[in-house]
């Protein structure tokens, strides 16, 4: 017997005994079927097999086949945006083991309990397995046709009648790169922006925000490259629950570089558990505690002066505002004393490089927009910006929730943050091949609103966030920036309990004409509301059923395989959208340079569709072919560096991170570390930005004396275009065809890549080379100012810290602030309730709930109360609680009695679904598709709040009474 | 966040009343009491950290695995535990009772119980070698008279045979390891010990019932009085006086009680091992299982007494159980004053028995 | 041959139940049975620690020492397995197991356990080898197949350890050296900035 230490160890497939594993997947067949039906371990007995649901009659006749040979399958953990290597051990297309990659470059064999837990999906006795539509009450079977051919029709009846503004397009940060990009161009080709998903309601304040200050609005550096940490401050993030493998390159720091880990929350979480210090906020002031800190370094002089000097814009403004948070009034509004504030300051400081981490505790927020600017700013003080080890680590959610932003399935934008203006929309009608204006002629007529006096086209109008659908529903007509309200809802793969107003949700839901959901489960959507009819469930194959790109937090694109082929009658994701698109009558539109074979878009040619189109945020070097050579590879791409050091992806950086310029066929490396001048743009080094124009009020806003390795301008210079290579007498390094595809384009919409490829010879970055910018003059609050939550427990600070006034039109929705603010609530509600995750479960949990594993560990929705609380109000650890918000919900949940938050905050967790107040809403799934756990969702309680640019919604401050049930 | 262990303080119902009956025992059977000093030498699983010690650098999972060690886990000294896992007790990471019940059972409860179990058993040979089988002194009269009805035979027969299945299982159980796996093997005894448990398992609460009626079905006549610290006193008339005594000597209803309240302890301490859904912590189960077997093995013991009276010690004993019949000049010699009575009521030889 | 043992490293261990689930995963372990769980001290409160916990396969095992039927066995490699035929599910090692590592897979009437199930250290139990009998009674052999505990292997942090005991000894050693060391070698550590605040909040022991 071999014995090698737990890491660096390689499995070698030869080792595995055929002939045993073969039996291994009949045993194991066996003992799911016992389980949890009659929960015997050991009986033994083989006359179970009644027993057997459809899905596992098809994996027992494999394994009863001819003994094959185990196939190895690569593929991407499908939970959170690490991205961590799977390997999946198939034999006879059934799923019969889960491998460590153990020289996977992100995880290392490493995985949560989700991760960990994966090959349950083979299982999926919980899956929703055939199409199903609610009639009468009762859910009934139907065929795929049928069922795309009834709802096209209500589709099309209801465009015919309220126009297509009236049907809402839910995508979801599950898709893959190729399928989240079709369903935005779905959208398009149906002729409207409304269609959006989670991205909106988990990091849209920081793509915003971050995007605003410096270029893109996307994790700078990567998980790997914490390793060069010297310091790690973490606000509003988890990453020991919600990214658990990235505590693995966290702990490499603190270990190896000594580096403090700061931890700004209001919950003493897990990761807090694990840092050096722990500063424990009210919710809602994360503006305060950065200004806070920010007044300490620049009162000590310890700012990064020469790196402000040449890359930042605005930094006198923020030192003004810093100056109005004294240690007092920091304590005065966070609740944290100056010895701490300064104590992580110091740290940050002295510890350079240092990374700054934050996730939804930061961005969920009607400030949120505001938090996200400040985070920035405390980088940008410090220099930490474009260094390795430090730079803005936004640890993204869904695994392909960086993915789908970037292939804009946002009501905001075209894919590649192209936006939704005129030349956007010409930029991709060209790149799909069609022609602008019958693509215009799919909108509605008219025009919802004006810019100055004229008016805009409803193509170039944002549409509804995800965030606000259900006012899209109930809000009277004659408010809205459209033309009629939403009449239906497309779910196509979204939680309904990771979003605020549960009740109003309700509501919504019930007025619709039509619900359809498009899932591995039948979500919350199915149960929720008290329709009964206009239901479709659609059953939709997971990531682990197909194969496509996925994009994980550090903008690196990985390759997954499939892994079986689609349990039960479900289809994937791009299957279901060809089917629709041609009842739709879009189809030969849509997949005009796409091949569809057996109906099933050929996800390649998808991607290379991709690449033709988003080269704005670099897009367009990663063709199939280099990422399922890099996945072949994977071994070779260094855990720090994430550079393959021989092999056969030489010098390329794994996944080939955004931006990598220009054609695969120039074989851009990647960058791995955003605006790093260290190294060439060629080699994946950058320069921050130039996407504000060149000066402002006789400012100069790019770069001074600061420009990347080799770069042939060694000064600032603005965004690539055109006339600027005539300029430089660079146009002649233009091949003949190249310059014909270029001439008046700039480097976002030259086709060709040349502008990029030439900008690129010659050291410089394609989009210029500016400053960043700390005052984001579009934006409500230009300098980031805190504002008090709308339902808060502190009026004394309301007059200081106001929030917004009411906004009559805002994303086509009224949007109310002040008029929520004005009335106190913190007599009858005075606690702050606020959510975030658990390890198990995964966004709205209709997945992970309904795996056994993963449920056994966590069987009771709850709220975290502290023991003060719970004994004014005579609740003990375990008692049954109601959680009562100021809009009238309430949800019936267990009591824990825990330190780990402050007196006078309640936390509940947001996975739980199926219970309704206080209500259990098992019987209304369809049979044999409910999860496994149950429980009041969170977000049934959770209230109004929106954020002033991205409306992003408020699920962190609210204001709750809690009363023994 | 972690596991809510909503159930895990229900220890109270089950301990106070396992206390209470572990100190009926405790006085009931001083004789049996073993130096219960539980060796509070700990042999965890052995964690290599020499290595860091030789270093003098502090390894903190070795430092936290003796600080848990070193505290108990009832809440009170703040070092609080949690788990995700849901079965009762996962929440404790070290079961310090574990090595004291180790301690216990194989230091002390298999040895003291053979050698008691031995011991009773050569002494009762030793005393049927000297005292030789006691006769009837004045033969036999070939009168019968009725002592014990069909009924009280057969709860009497009942509970007997129950016993016996229940003891020789249950020292399977206890001794098998030791004396039957170095001859059968593990694998043929593990078949037998099965077997074993399962039948202990169904049958003890039978026994249990049937204890119960064994009570009211002899409790009459089984009451002590002066008569009987007399009888004590002479020994039982053992060493040729005569001692009084009436239905049932003192003996016999010495046995009676104690049969009664170990039975009752036995009972009730396999009842909580035999039903583990009522939320008993393994503490519970491990003091059930210590009380069960020292009561067990205890009335096992004095048992060997009631059945050498009843059976090889004595002439004319036996046939009473057997048949519900005794002779008439054994019941003048050793139920003198139950004779008596019966002459008084006129009842003879022939008539009914006082059931 | 060398003996093998889990270790689980507190500074690393962030209680996310990976180790949990692989052990779901490769074992099939049915609802209610945990052969492996996480345990954490003070959950919630400043100096929260947790430790990843299943059968240490101790040198002496307190469980072989209690069993009735003598139903355990150590291997060559120092893991203490046991036979199901023999097992009669009583319970007493479950008395006795310091870790409460012995699971059982019913809790009915009459002290119906099951046969006991524990971790197997991913090393099967005394059926044939990579059988199918073996893995329905015991679950997977990994060391069989030259790989070790799934647990360990895919812990998120590396924090539990698993494996030849002097290796898993020697890493463990080196990582409680190099904490030290970086702490010597920083000279501006955190414990310095930070004015007064109570040592417990940091937990780091090794400073």
């Amino acid at each position: 017997m071999k014995l090698t230490k737990t890491s660096n160890k390689v499995i070698d497939s030869s080792l595995i005994d055929k002939k045993g594993s073969v039996q291994k997947a009949a045993g194991e067949a066996l003992s799911r079927r016992q389980f949890l039906r009659n929960s015997t371990l050991m009986a033994g007995g083989a006359a179970l097999a009644t027993t057997l649901s459809p899905g596992m009659m098809k994996k027992a006749e494999a394994v009863g086949e001819a003994k094959g040979s185990i196939k190895r399958v690569k593929t991407i953990c499908t939970h959170c945006s690490v991205g961590c290597g799977v390997i999946a051990e198939v034999e006879n297309g059934v799923w019969t083991g889960q491998e460590p990659a153990l020289d996977h470059p992100f995880n290392k064999g490493a995985h949560c309990a989700k991760g960990a837990a994966i090959r349950e999906h083979g299982h999926g006795e919980r899956r929703l397995k055939h199409p199903t539509k609610l009639v009468n009450g009762k859910w009934k079977k139907v065929s795929w046709d049928q069922a795309i051919n009834e709802i096209g029709d209500k589709l099309l009846s209801i465009r015919k009648e309220s126009g297509p503004d009236s049907v809402y397009w839910l995508g979801s940060a599950k898709h893959n790169n190729e399928q989240a990009y079709l369903f935005r161009k779905m959208a398009a080709m149906w002729g409207t922006n409304n269609v959006d998903h989670q991205a909106r309601i988990c990091h849209s304040t920081t793509v915003a925000g971050v995007a605003n200050t410096w270029g893109y609005g996307a994790m700078t550096n990567s998980y790997n490259d914490i390793h060069n940490s010297k310091s790690i401050l973490l606000i509003g993030s988890n990453p020991a629950e919600a990214h658990p493998v990235a505590l693995l390159h966290i702990m490499k720091a603190k270990e190896e570089n000594n580096a403090p880990i700061i931890v700004i929350d209001p919950r003493f979480t897990r990761t807090a558990a694990h840092a050096d210090h722990f500063l424990q906020i009210r919710p809602g002031t994360d503006v305060p505690i950065i200004w806070g800190m920010l007044w300490h370094i620049f009162k000590n002089g310890w700012e990064d002066k020469s790196f402000i000097k040449q890359r930042v814009y605005g930094m006198e403004e923020v030192r003004q505002e810093v100056a109005k948070w004294d240690p007092a009034e920091v304590e005065r509004v966070t609740g944290v004393p100056e010895q701490k504030v300064k104590g992580a300051a110091k740290a940050m400081a002295q510890n350079r490089p240092g990374t700054f981490i934050w996730c939804m505790g930061g961005t969920q927020h009607t400030i949120g927009n505001n938090n996200t600017r400040a985070y920035c700013t405390f980088q940008l003080a410090l220099g930490n910006m474009g260094v390795a080890g430090g730079g803005a680590n936004i640890f993204r959610g869904h695994d392909n929730v960086q993915g789908a932003t970037d292939l804009g399935v946002l009501a905001n934008t075209l894919p590649g943050y192209y936006g939704l203006k005129p030349g956007s929309w010409k930029h991709w009608a060209g790149v799909w091949d069609l022609d602008y204006e019958w693509v215009k002629g799919q909108f509605d007529t008219g025009s919802y609103e004006k810019k100055g006096d004229k008016d805009v086209h409803v193509m170039n109008t944002k549409g509804i966030p995800v965030s606000r659908w259900i006012d899209g529903v109930l809000e009277d007509k004659k408010n809205m920036g459209q033309k009629d309200n939403l009449r239906a809802m497309i779910f196509w793969g979204h939680a309904p309990n990771s979003q605020t107003r549960g009740a109003e949700m309700k509501k919504a839901m019930e007025k619709l004409d039509m619900m359809v959901i498009v899932d591995p489960y039948p979500t919350v959507s199915a149960v929720m509301s008290d329709r009964k009819d206009g239901v479709y469930l659609l059953p939709a194959a997971t990531q682990l059923e197909t194969y496509g790109s996925v994009t994980a937090s550090n903008r690196s694109f990985q390759w997954r395989d499939k892994v079986i082929e689609p349990l039960f009658e479900s289809l994937p994701d791009h299957t279901i959208m060809y089917k629709l698109a041609k009842k739709l009558g879009i189809a030969d539109q849509m997949f005009k340079h796409i091949e569809v074979k057996n109906e099933e878009p050929v996800i390649e040619d998808v991607l290379r569709e991709i690449n033709h189109g988003m080269w704005t945020i670099g897009y367009t070097g990663q063709s199939p072919e280099r990422l399922k050579k890099q996945q072949e590879n994977w071994g070779d791409f260094d855990f720090t560096s994430l550079k393959a050091e021989g092999g056969a992806c030489d010098g390329e950086f794994y996944g080939l991170p955004w931006p990598c310029w220009g054609t695969p066929e120039m074989k851009h490396p990647g960058t791995p570390n955003l605006y790093d001048g260290s190294t060439s743009v060629a080699a994946g080094g950058l320069t921050f930005r130039a996407r504000f124009g060149v000066e402002r009020n006789g400012t100069n806003l790019l770069a001074e004396g600061f420009y990347s390795a080799g770069s042939e301008i060694k000064d600032g210079y603005p965004e690539f275009k055109a006339d600027l290579l005539k300029k430089l007498g660079w146009w002649d390094d233009l091949t003949a065809d190249e310059k014909k595809a270029a001439e008046g384009k700039n480097w976002k919409t030259d086709l060709s890549g040349g502008i990029q490829r030439v900008a690129i010879k010659h050291g410089c970055a394609p989009f210029g080379n500016a400053k960043a910018r700390v005052n984001v003059w579009t934006f409500p609050d230009p300098i980031p100012i805190h504002r008090e939550p709308l339902y808060t427990s502190r009026r004394d600070l309301v007059a200081k810290y106001p929030t917004y006034e009411d906004r009559k039109s805002f994303w086509r929705l009224p949007t109310r602030y002040g008029s929520i603010q004005a009335k106190d609530y913190s007599k009858d509600f005075p606690i702050i309730l606020t959510s975030g995750r658990l390890v198990e479960y995964e966004g709205g949990g209709d997945e992970t709930r309904s795996n056994p594993w993963l449920a056994e560990l966590q069987q009771d929705m709850f709220v975290e109360i502290h023991p003060r609380d719970a004994n004014n109000a005579g609740i003990r650890d375990g008692n049954d609680v109601w959680v009562e918000t100021p809009e009238g919900s309430k949800i019936k949940v267990k009591a824990m009695v825990t330190r780990r938050v402050d007196s006078g905050v309640a936390f509940a967790p947001f996975h739980f679904g199926g219970h309704f107040q206080g209500k259990d809403l098992r019987n209304k799934y369809p049979e044999g598709s409910d999860p496994v756990i149950l429980g009041e969702a969170v977000n049934t309680a959770m209230t109004y709040g929106y954020d002033s640019v991205t409306q992003m919604q408020e699920t962190k401050c609210s204001l709750c009474k809690i009363t023994k049930a | 966040m972690n596991a809510m262990k909503w159930s895990s303080k229900n220890i109270s119902f089950f301990n106070v009343k396992l206390s209470l009956f572990a100190y009926v025992l405790i006085t009931l059977f001083a004789l049996l009491s073993f130096s219960s000093t539980f060796a509070a030498e700990e042999k965890l699983g052995n964690i290599n950290n020499t290595v860091n010690q030789q270093l003098g650098i502090k390894s903190p999972a070795t430092d936290l695995w003796r600080a848990v060690r070193q505290r108990k886990f009832d809440g009170s000294e703040g070092l609080s535990s949690t788990t995700q896992a849901n079965s009762l007790g996962a929440n404790e990471l070290i079961n310090v009772k574990g090595q004291e019940w180790r301690n216990f059972r194989m230091g002390q409860l298999v040895p003291y119980a053979a050698y008691l179990l031995v011991g009773v058993l050569l002494a009762l040979v030793l005393f049927r070698l000297i005292r030789g089988k006691i006769k009837i002194k004045a033969g036999r009269s070939g009168k019968k008279i009725l002592r014990f009805s069909p009924f009280q035979r057969f709860v009497h027969w009942s509970v007997a045979i129950l016993f016996v299945v229940l003891g020789i299982t249950g020292t399977l159980l206890t001794f098998g390891k030791s004396g039957l796996i170095p001859i059968i093997g593990s694998s043929a005894f593990g078949t037998i010990a099965g077997f074993g448990k399962l039948l202990h398992d169904y049958l003890g609460p039978v026994f249990g019932i049937m204890l119960l009626i064994m009570l009211f079905t002899f409790i009459k006549g089984n009451f002590a009085n002066l008569t009987d610290m007399k009888w004590f006193l002479k020994g039982g008339g053992m060493f040729g006086n005569h001692a009084s005594a009436g239905r049932y000597n003192g003996g016999e209803k010495a046995w009676f009680w104690l049969a009664i309240l170990a039975g009752a302890v036995i009972v009730v301490s396999g009842v909580i091992l035999d039903f583990p859904y009522f939320n008993q912590t393994r503490d519970d189960l491990q003091l059930s299982h210590l009380v069960h077997a020292v009561a067990g093995i205890a009335l096992l013991a004095a048992s060997f007494g009631h059945i050498f009276m009843g059976t090889v010690a004595m002439e004319g004993a036996y046939e009473a159980m057997k048949t519900g019949y005794c002779d008439e000049n054994w019941a003048k010699e050793h139920h003198d004053l139950w004779y008596a009575d019966l002459q008084k009521q006129g009842t003879t030889a022939s008539s009914d028995a006082d059931t | 041959m060398a003996n093998v043992k889990f270790y689980c490293d507190s500074e690393r261990c962030i209680e996310c139940n990976g180790c949990v689930t692989a052990c779901k995963n490769e074992n099939d372990i049915p609802w209610g049975i945990n052969r492996r769980r996480v345990v954490t001290i003070k959950d919630g409160e400043p100096g929260e620690r947790s430790l990843s916990v299943a059968c240490m396969h101790c040198s002496d095992a307190p469980c072989a020492a209690v069993c009735p039927v003598d139903c355990f066995y150590t291997t060559d490699n120092g893991i203490v397995l046991h036979n199901k035929d023999t097992c009669i599910g009583c319970g007493y090692c479950s008395y006795a197991c310091p870790f409460g590592a012995p699971q059982f897979p019913e809790s009915g009437a009459f002290a119906s356990k099951g046969k006991m199930d524990k971790c197997t250290f991913c090393a099967g139990g005394p059926e044939e080898t990579g059988s199918a009998e073996e893995y329905k009674k015991y679950g997977a052999n990994r060391l069989a197949e030259g790989k070790l505990p799934l647990c360990a292997e895919m812990c998120a942090t590396k924090a539990l350890l698993a494996g030849d005991a002097n290796i898993v000894s020697d890493i463990y050693r080196k990582r409680v050296i190099k904490r030290s060391m970086s702490n010597l070698a920083s000279n501006v550590g955190i414990q310095k900035s930070l004015l007064g605040s109570s040592p417990d909040l940091t937990g780091k022991v090794t400073k």
